[in-house]
């Protein structure tokens, strides 16, 4: 894991009095709203609902078990005991204190942690693939750019005051689980005919209000240009990206209204004054970031007994590894996914003590690291497989062993109307009518990603779900369209509309008719989507709305 | 307003182009249109001259003639708008300008150090308040991630 610097350290001490003097002028008066507004969001400060909240980073994903602890303190000593996970790899929290959040960016910097561009019209939390380092389809693990291009986007001088947010995301791997074709800059990493490592460069993805896949920029840019082409399209976007209507200024909107071969050439002439200078990595910068992320120290196991003995003790413990555990790329270990779609919390959440003793965990069983997933659960990537039953019995006591991983309760969801001031329509209560609905036979039912957005900024990802959910306003009612057959990997896709929206009483129901049409369709271990897929659209459209 | 140039409080010796009004006597910062319909008078005058865009104009647009200019004004219509940072980069690292870029309009003290590394070295702010808080906000940062243009140059 990347361990802070000297330099590293004091530029977010720096940021921590930066914005104690920020709060400080605003409630003073010496700044107004509208001035603090840009400077709070630009350290993921938002206004909500009931009150601030505060959104932190988490770098590509990757939390140390000290790190852990500390959001577990914010949760107790300022919040109301728990945290959210989002679909972007970080944690909010939704009830702290205005003035004290300085106090509170005080205490993560502590531990080499910050909420910087964690929002506002900047460049934002990178993330990538939360598999980085233990998959073994990986061509290179991509955490130590991710923490290049951190360092790079971080109070970027020239790129602070974008048109618009600005998120980029990282795959080391032949299979996209970073979504990067729903960012407005994806990078899959690669290696060119001569065996160089480099970047394919998409730009322009993006989901909100225009949901758009992104295109092919660049089929190859080599690892030390991949700052300066970043550049190139960051200085073409903040010049040309629209500033008139903030549901156009997105970069999608841009490429889509310039052209990308017009954009990219316009890219490329910017590039060609970039490429040469000071943003150029030299091999000595990318090892010496790389050697924080070589392999822990792996046991070299002989056999599988003990854990073949768990597995024959227990059938909950092997639902458990088959549905919740994946393969790791070193023999007799497993990674292991922690569920935060339990029953009894909203998707995403944790309490404070859940993450006190899941750090805990972290340290027995992971080397102390965890990652975040973008499906708003967690991961302890490194377990031995004759640790996994200790795990799964002390995770089933935390609520943390859902067996769901994948499935129909295992939806993406934001937190919709009951906290956020954009939103139409309320998420929680749905996911929960669904979590009610589908809990003894989530598993029967399979692979299916549900996806719920309480607006049409779709923070849930709605638009790229198997099963999509939209929250939308008819006068002053809450309603919800769905669409199914989108898809977030590799092949992204946007759903396609079901039909007309659906009562709030009646989304549960209609997703109930989907599965019917799904089960009573497919071909034995047939996907949901690959039924889909085969039968269309029709006979969910007939089965959900003659009932309705 | 308040100037501060080279991150001290400083005596501004230029007038703007008001329109309809004659030219100083010198230092006179005239605007894209004037200098163009003016331009081999201005050049044969010999004086220092100095030309105000907007923080969206192409720099192709008055590139050619760079070396003329003693100082560039860079207009930001909002504070939110980062077009000038890129506008100013792009006249210092890609034209190699090396006269003075000075950053008027809506700025918050906030900005300034953010303004003088992509390369301002001057910024016009409402009053000796705001330009006492943006010399302190200066170097807000004594450390940073990526190069910075800034200018030690004296200019006059």
């Amino acid at each position: 894991m990347y361990l802070y610097n000297d330099l590293d350290q004091t530029l977010i001490n720096e940021r921590v009095e930066q914005f104690r003097d920020q709060t400080k002028r605003f409630l003073n008066g010496d700044l107004t709203e509208e001035q603090f507004r840009p400077l709070r969001l630009m350290n993921g400060l938002y206004i909500q609902t009931h009150a601030p909240m505060l959104r932190v980073n988490i770098p590509y994903g990757l939390l140390s078990a000290k790190q852990l602890r500390v959001l577990a303190h914010i949760a107790t000593k300022y919040d109301k005991n728990y945290g959210h996970f989002t679909t972007r790899q970080n944690i909010q929290f939704n009830w702290p204190k205005l003035e004290q959040v300085p106090d509170i960016l005080a205490d993560l910097a502590d531990v080499q942690m910050h909420a910087i561009q964690s929002s506002g019209n900047c460049i934002r939390n990178i993330t990538c693939d939360p598999l980085a380092g233990v998959c073994a389809d990986e061509i290179e693990d991509p955490r130590p750019y991710c923490e290049i291009i951190r360092q790079w986007a971080t109070l970027h001088p020239e790129f602070s005051y974008l048109p618009r947010k600005f998120k980029f995301a990282v795959s080391g791997s032949t299979k996209d689980r970073a979504a990067t074709q729903v960012h407005d800059i994806g990078l899959n990493m690669k290696k060119n005919a001569e065996g160089r490592l480099g970047f394919e460069v998409l730009v322009g993805g993006g989901l909100g209000r225009t949901p758009v896949i992104g295109q092919v920029i660049a089929p190859f840019i080599a690892e030390e240009d991949i700052l300066s082409y970043a550049e190139a399209i960051l200085r073409t976007y903040n010049r040309f990206g629209r500033r008139d209507n903030k549901y156009k200024a997105r970069i999608k909107i841009l490429v889509r209204e310039t052209g990308l071969d017009k954009f990219k050439e316009q890219v490329e002439s910017e590039w060609v004054n970039l490429k040469n200078g000071p943003s150029k990595l030299t091999q000595e910068h990318i090892q010496r970031v790389k050697s924080a992320f070589s392999p822990f120290t792996y046991q070299t196991i002989s056999n599988d007994n003990a854990y073949v003995k768990n597995l024959d003790r227990s059938g909950a413990f092997r639902q458990w590894v088959k549905q919740n555990t994946v393969k790791h790329k070193q023999t007799g270990y497993r990674v292991v996914f922690v569920s935060l779609k339990s029953p009894m919390r909203p998707p995403g959440d944790i309490t404070d003590q859940q993450m006190n003793d899941l750090a805990d965990l972290a340290d027995q069983f992971s080397f102390g690291q965890l990652r975040t997933t973008h499906d708003q659960n967690l991961a302890l990537t490194d377990v031995l497989k004759e640790d996994l039953f200790e795990l799964w019995q002390q995770l089933t006591t935390l609520e943390l062993a859902t067996p769901n991983i994948g499935t129909i309760t295992d939806m993406i969801c934001c937190p919709g109307l009951d906290f956020c001031s954009l939103a139409n329509a309320s998420s929680i209560d749905i996911a929960q009518g669904i979590t009610d609905r589908f809990s003894d036979n989530a598993i029967d039912i399979g692979e299916v990603s549900l996806k719920m957005s309480g607006c049409m900024n779709g923070c849930g990802h709605h638009s790229i779900g198997e099963i999509g959910i939209l929250g939308v306003d008819k006068k002053g009612e809450q309603w919800y369209q769905l669409t199914l057959g989108g898809a977030d990997s590799h092949d992204s896709k946007l759903g396609e509309r079901l039909g007309r929206a659906i009562a709030k009483d009646n989304v549960v129901d209609a997703i109930d008719d989907i599965v019917k049409v799904y089960k009573v369709n497919r071909f034995n271990d047939e996907k949901f989507a690959d039924t889909l897929l085969r039968i269309g659209l029709q006979p969910f459209k007939d089965k959900v709305y003659d009932t309705h | 307003m308040t100037l501060i140039k080279n991150a001290r409080i400083t005596q501004d010796n230029w007038s703007y182009l008001v329109q309809d009004q004659p030219l100083q006597a010198s230092n006179n910062i005239v605007n894209l249109d004037y200098w163009q319909t003016n331009k081999e008078a201005l050049i044969s005058s010999s004086k220092p001259v100095g030309l105000r865009v907007r923080g969206e104009e192409n720099p192709a647009n008055f590139s050619v003639d760079l070396c003329h200019f003693s100082l560039i004004a860079i207009e930001i219509p909002s504070f939110t708008d980062g077009r000038g940072y890129s506008l100013a980069k792009i006249l210092r690292e890609t034209n190699q300008y090396t006269g003075e870029i000075r950053a008027v309009g809506d700025i918050l003290p906030d900005q300034a150090q953010y303004l003088n590394r992509v390369g301002f070295d001057a910024i016009e702010l409402p009053n000796e308040e705001s330009a006492n808080l943006a010399l302190q906000k200066l170097s807000e940062f004594s450390v940073s991630y990526q190069p910075s243009f800034v200018t030690t140059k004296e200019f006059n």
